[in-house]
């Protein structure tokens, strides 16, 4: 087996690590508000199968570039979609 | 004048490696376009729980795991084994990226027959967010608006890899036909990226859907 099998080998076994991690997490009782702390363990799997996988390290900077400024547009996205929702009072409905 | 260059690399790059890396650094533009596409359906997702969490989890709770789960592993395995096949050919083991590229088309077919199979099981459960619905009281409109996304975000997801099981399919005939090698294999590269964006779309989707709501 060669050094790159066995580092992809690796990273597939600690995905499925992650991916047992999370799955045993959802039953756990904890607040609702900190349920999507269940969301830590598949970010590390997305940055595992982007380092693995898809040799973002490795590859051409223009595409390091490409996937940096995916992540940036996407923060602007849910940041500006979320700030309203986030900061607002909420009152309850009365009839 | 290509042919003057090498067979497959065109008059404007200087060699094999620098068209690749231009394709490839194309594929990640386009695959940037894609993470803000599925980027509107998390807004979606925080946006509708944060003002109804109860409601919403009371819908993600129907939701099931096991057809979720045995998911996940079959796409973190599928894009395990592309990726072991583009490693093969880099070794021009073009043998070994064909029988890589099958079983990834598998894995990729079983995921969507299972994902079928569970829709079926929604919708024979009334949970198809139009129509009878069942979970009843005040906590049904936010467990609709759960299953809208869950049926509009799974929907966009198997699209996607439907179209990734056509593409690996092609470079699984290509690599038969011997139009790879060592020497040349971007299409491999640029369909793995495209697989593996796939899978990263399913881990993030797994916890929103089947995990954050179920709270037991």
């Amino acid at each position: 087996m060669s050094r790159e099998h066995r580092n992809l080998l690796i990273a597939w076994m600690a995905l499925l690590l992650l991916g047992g991690v999370e799955f045993a997490g959802s039953f756990v009782h904890f607040s609702a508000d900190y349920r999507p702390l269940l969301l830590v363990p598949a970010l590390v799997m997305v940055g595992l199968v982007g380092m693995a996988f898809m040799q973002v390290r490795t590859g051409p900077s223009l595409s390091r570039s490409f996937s940096v400024a995916a992540l940036c547009w996407l923060t602007v996205l849910l940041g500006l979609g979320m700030m309203d929702p986030f900061t607002r009072a909420i009152y309850a409905i009365t009839h | 004048m290509s042919e003057e260059i090498a067979p497959h690399v065109h008059f404007q790059y200087a060699g094999v490696r620098h068209q690749a890396d231009t394709a490839i650094a194309g594929m990640w533009l386009f695959l940037a376009t894609e993470v803000l596409f599925f980027g509107g359906l998390i807004l979606v997702w925080l946006f509708c729980r944060h003002w109804q969490q109860e409601a919403f989890d009371a819908g993600a709770r129907e939701t099931l795991i096991s057809f979720g789960s045995i998911n996940l592993a079959l796409l973190v395995t599928s894009s395990f084994v592309y990726a072991a096949g583009l490693a093969w050919i880099r070794t021009n083991q073009v043998q070994w990226l064909v029988r890589c590229c099958w079983l990834t088309a598998g894995l990729g077919g079983t995921f969507l027959v299972l994902k079928v199979m569970e829709w079926s099981i929604d919708l024979s459960d009334h949970l198809f967010p139009a129509g009878p619905f069942k979970v009843p009281g005040p906590e049904a409109g936010g467990a609709r608006l759960f299953w809208s996304f869950y049926f509009v975000a799974t929907g966009l997801h198997a699209v996607h890899m439907a179209i990734g099981i056509g593409l690996v399919g092609w470079v699984a005939l290509r690599a038969r036909a011997g139009r790879f090698s060592a020497a040349w294999y971007t299409p491999v590269e640029v369909v793995g990226l495209y697989w593996s964006f796939v899978d990263i779309v399913w881990i993030v989707l797994y916890p929103l859907i089947y995990l954050i709501g179920r709270n037991p």
